[in-house]
């Protein structure tokens, strides 16, 4: 699960961050709690983090709390917007960048009063909101020219997670490896994935108790039929050498090569007898693997070699035996794992 | 052409998450990997399961974002409009333009082969 959300840190480092955080507002407009939650629970590290800027933080989670002055922040925030915008773009013309760093820097530092006074004294001078962010943030800021649009949209967007566009995920999942940081704009996302997958594991477990077998008929169909010593079914060979051998080609997984009208149900009922007779269905029937395998490739006219598709195919025969006997024990995640374990033995 | 090789049909009556379920066959995975290498290029299997895991993820996680925001709108249909506005809300901006320019041309397609779905290539 963490290598999961690794891959969305480097996706998040790698693309550009372009600032269209509107729907991000109405995010916090209607789940208001989950942002207080988020700046009590985040405000300790950043306070030991960044000492110089303890009073602004704490300013920035006084002016969250409170649900009544969004409004009217939002207000001000608008007419600061357009000020430093304006000025802004009379800087670009001379090819300075370092305009940028003062947007969300101005953001947490002004309160309601001061606001316009304090933007139009950091515009005034460029050194010192420089020399901040480079005692302040370890991460480099990306600076890149916008259109007035983005401008307008980056304020929000760098108002509301405090860090550069980066919220800190609880700890409780995470604290293997430390706080991890993600992209603001994913943060209710992966929330929303993590309680969906801890609702699937549930899901799975308890359907997996109750049915070891996927179809009724079929069930019903194998339980009729003869079994011999060891509760194999009888009469097994007769069918594969008759005309059931032009019926194999078509299926492709192993249990229903062995026997052809009644496959799944009867795989799930034999590999609850044991390991062994698992261990020796893979033996008997691995000429039929590789017969199968040739013919799915001149059909297919696929380009693939032919030992991959070989040990992918055991795989997910494995998968299907151990779904079907053990479901109980093996959780989803280590199915693979498992597989890997029986072709091990094998 | 049975695309899922080792696999097994779903069935309605057994409702809940299974392991076919959640993850894209690996075999299309792997052809997908195989589309951007040198023809001579091995992939190991832990390959394929590492991207199966991740490409399964990201669908999911998009997927839920565009999923809510229907929820909100009161919609039942998640339609491609939604796939590209949650690329973009989650982020995700270079891949959300060539799939808006991808989707309008599937509509022009679509238009022209009068309203019959396009025969995959």
């Amino acid at each position: 699960m963490l290598l999961l959300l690794l891959q969305f840190l480097q996706l998040s480092f790698i693309l550009p961050m372009a600032m269209q955080t509107v729907y991000l507002k109405k995010h916090e407009g209607n789940a208001h709690n989950f942002v207080g939650t988020l700046s009590s629970a985040a405000s300790a590290p950043w306070w030991s983090a960044f000492g110089s800027q303890s009073v602004h933080q704490g300013e920035s989670c006084g002016q969250m709390k409170p649900f009544a002055l969004e409004l009217p922040n939002c207000i001000d925030q608008l007419a600061a917007t357009k000020l430093s915008a304006r000025g802004a773009e009379q800087v670009l013309g001379e090819g300075h960048t370092t305009q940028f760093t003062i947007f969300p820097d101005g953001c947490k530092m002004s309160d309601d009063a001061q606001k316009l006074q304090t933007t139009i004294s950091l515009q005034s001078s460029l050194t010192d909101p420089h020399s901040r962010f480079e005692i302040g943030f370890s991460q480099p800021m990306l600076c890149a020219k916008y259109p007035y649009t983005d401008q307008f949209y980056g304020l929000f967007s760098a108002y509301a997670p405090q860090i550069s566009g980066r919220i800190m995920l609880p700890l409780n999942m995470s604290s293997d490896d430390g706080p991890i940081y993600v992209n603001a704009k994913q943060y209710h996302g992966i929330i929303r994935r993590r309680q969906s997958r801890a609702k699937a594991v549930l899901d799975h477990k308890l359907t997996k108790r109750c049915k070891p077998y996927m179809h009724e008929s079929r069930h019903l169909h194998a339980m009729r039929r003869p079994r011999g010593s060891g509760g194999r079914f009888l009469n097994t060979r007769s069918s594969i050498n008759g005309n059931g051998k032009l019926g194999n080609e078509v299926h492709k997984t192993v249990g229903e090569q062995l026997q052809s009208s009644d496959s799944q149900s009867s795989e799930f009922l034999q590999s609850e007898v044991g390991t062994l007779n698992s261990s020796k269905e893979t033996n008997g029937s691995s000429p039929n693997i590789s017969g199968s395998e040739v013919t799915s490739m001149y059909s297919r006219g696929g380009l693939d070699s032919f030992s991959l598709n070989h040990l992918g195919s055991a795989v997910h025969s494995f998968a299907n035996m151990i779904d079907g006997g053990r479901g109980m024990i093996i959780p989803p995640k280590w199915v693979a794992a498992a597989g890997n374990c029986y072709n091990l033995k094998v | 052409m049975v695309d899922n090789v080792g696999g097994s049909s779903s069935n309605a009556e057994n409702s809940g998450i299974r392991e076919q379920d959640r993850l894209l066959p690996i075999a299309n995975v792997g052809r997908i990997m195989k589309q951007i290498l040198p023809p001579n290029a091995k992939i190991s299997k832990e390959s394929k399961e590492t991207m199966q895991e991740c490409v399964s993820e990201f669908i999911s996680f998009v997927t839920s974002e565009a999923s809510e925001k229907c929820r909100k709108e009161r919609r039942k249909t998640v339609n491609g409009d939604d796939i590209c506005w949650a690329l973009g809300s989650l982020g995700f901006d270079d891949y959300a333009e060539p799939l808006r320019r991808y989707l309008q041309r599937y509509r022009e397609l679509e238009v022209d082969r009068g309203n019959s779905p396009p025969k995959r290539e």
